[in-house]
């Protein structure tokens, strides 16, 4: 256990928590796009900066991969961290122009315009890389991922073309913090739209009364997993005995 | 939202605002659907709870299973402390003498207390627009005090008030549709939910505590010990009284109609009532007229739906 300043508040926390981890048990908001408690901290969308003092010292850090430490005074509102969260909101305003999502978050920061120039509107992903990470850490597939860099980052199944690892789970879709992945039941077929392109997988129809209820690859997946016969595959949710 | 299922769960949060322990019967579905709810809500929250089956299971003096701060109300009063709740809260943070900018007042309350006793001050609340969040965790019927009807309980459900027998098929009256109500207050948030579907239920209560103003969420949750059905089929049962269109699953955001899960087709109504001990008077002919209005109210809320799109 280690005592910590947030906000001039006195607080104690198990040591290996990450500065964000204790401001939220301490329910102290700090504003993040891509953090999930089921995977490892990455730091991708930095609006989580907040200022730390240890000693003399006062320096800006990403409060999602900052630990704890004993003694260390943080900040979550100072004019310092106001002004960075706006830029970095400001520039992700600028890439996601049409998002509700990021539009919401800019307004509670106190933006409503961003000075960069869009240049796709329909964009909305903003690169967190949280649905390549569940994918990976969560459901352990790596079905999709980050491909290129610089402007042309994006993510993608390999080669933009279907592919055999995706079990069309949707767990990238749920996700998602700005709602960039759709996914759409459509009778047989469902269709996951990632910002790259987008796949049908075909869904498994209930041999008693008809309804398609999950994708044919998910439930060869969970085949292979439980090591069940097929039989235990046929029948829909309501249908089973 | 409602297909993902296989790993989405492992992506909610692992905060349990109700402790393990508490009284609630086998198989209860209320007291899921409030767990998963809480889920969505966190740590920073006041939660105000009617009497009722939620408020009995979880607060036997000296012990609690909330980790919240939680106030019990009477039945007729939820909605109204919850206001004096959040009105208090807003003149503390005016005067600086509270420091939580974004704490979130949830109003708990079961059909009873909802839909028949709190009704006028839920609509009072609603009407003065009072930034909470009202979820109602309707088991159709008084199950607490040994099952009596509600004007929740649908018709032909038998209970202890409303007896199947010579004279009478049970309940006489239809279901009152809340949301509906809700919904004619013009606020900016009602749902309707069911533990059935989690992720769905989690998505909804995040909603609505974000929401600006009041919220209503309408959660239809099993009840065993109520229903006559076995225990562990509480949550097949939410799913069929979905996919059978008895209680359809919708979200109604600034007065704009979502459904937000359309079965292919509407199974038969007998897959979801002959299980339940409620409905085993029934007679075949009364069935076939139940079957036939509900599906008139779902084709009735899809087009609402459909022509808002």
């Amino acid at each position: 256990m280690v005592t910590l300043k947030i906000d001039g508040r006195e607080i104690t926390a198990d040591s290996g928590k990450t500065v964000l981890e204790a401001a939220r048990e301490n329910n102290i908001y700090i504003p993040t796009l891509c953090v999930n408690e089921a995977v490892a901290a990455y730091g991708a969308c930095r609006l989580c900066m907040v200022e730390v003092t240890r000693g003399n010292r006062k320096r800006l850090v990403a409060s999602c991969l900052y630990e704890v430490a004993e003694g260390l005074v943080v900040d979550t509102q100072t004019e310092r961290v106001v002004n960075i969260r706006r830029m970095v909101m400001e520039l992700l305003l600028a890439r996601c122009p049409n998002s509700s999502e990021v539009i919401d978050m800019a307004r509670n920061l106190g933006v409503d315009k961003s000075r960069f120039q869009p240049e796709n509107q329909d964009n909305s992903c903003v690169l967190c890389a949280l649905c390549t990470r569940v994918c990976r850490e969560v459901v352990g597939k790596s079905a999709i991922s980050l491909v290129s860099r610089g402007t042309d980052r994006q993510v993608a199944l390999p080669f933009c073309d279907d592919s055999d690892a995706c079990i069309a789970c949707g767990s990238c879709v749920y996700v998602c913090p700005t709602n960039a992945i759709k996914m759409e039941d459509r009778g047989d077929v469902r269709i996951i739209t990632w910002p790259s392109s987008a796949h049908e997988f075909k869904m498994k129809k209930c041999a008693s009364c008809g309804s398609h209820f999950a994708p044919e690859k998910q439930i060869a997946f969970m085949m292979a997993k439980s090591g069940l016969e097929a039989e235990k595959f046929e029948l829909c949710m309501n249908c089973r005995p | 939202m409602i297909g993902q299922s296989v790993y989405v769960p492992r992506l909610l949060s692992e905060i349990e605002s109700l402790a393990p322990g508490h009284r609630a019967c086998i198989g209860c579905g209320e007291v899921l659907a409030i767990r998963q709810a809480f889920k969505a809500i966190g740590r920073d929250a006041v939660v105000v709870n009617a009497t009722g089956c939620m408020e009995i299971i979880a607060s036997q003096l000296p012990y609690t299973s909330w980790r919240l701060p939680w106030i019990h109300t009477l039945f007729e009063n939820t909605a109204a402390v919850a206001s004096g709740v959040e009105a208090g809260l807003k003149a503390m943070k005016r005067k600086g003498r509270y420091d939580h900018p974004d704490t979130k007042v949830v109003a708990i309350a079961g059909d009873g207390g909802t839909v028949d006793i709190g009704l006028q001050a839920l609509s009072g609340a609603l009407e003065r627009g009072h930034n909470l969040l009202y979820i109602c965790f309707d088991n159709e019927g008084y199950m607490n005090t040994g099952v009596q009807r509600s004007s929740a309980t649908p018709y032909g459900a038998t209970t202890t008030t409303s007896p199947a027998g010579k004279q009478s098929i049970g309940q006489l009256s239809w279901k009152k549709d809340l949301p509906a109500i809700a919904v004619d207050h013009r606020i900016p948030y009602v749902a309707t939910a069911c533990p059935s579907f989690p992720i769905d239920l989690v998505e909804k209560v995040k909603k609505g505590v974000a929401t600006k103003g009041p919220a209503y969420i309408h959660v239809f949750s099993g009840c065993p010990t109520g229903w006559g059905c076995a225990t562990n089929l509480t949550i097949k049962l939410g799913r069929l009284a979905v996919e059978t269109g008895v209680f359809p699953l919708y979200e109604v955001e600034n007065g704009k109609y979502k459904m937000s899960y359309k079965p292919e087709t509407l199974r038969p109504i007998t897959d979801y009532m002959k299980p339940q001990r409620r409905f085993r008077h029934l007679t075949e002919d009364v069935i076939k007229m139940i079957e036939k209005r509900v599906a008139e109210e779902y084709y009735k809320l899809l087009e609402k739906a459909e022509c808002q799109k």
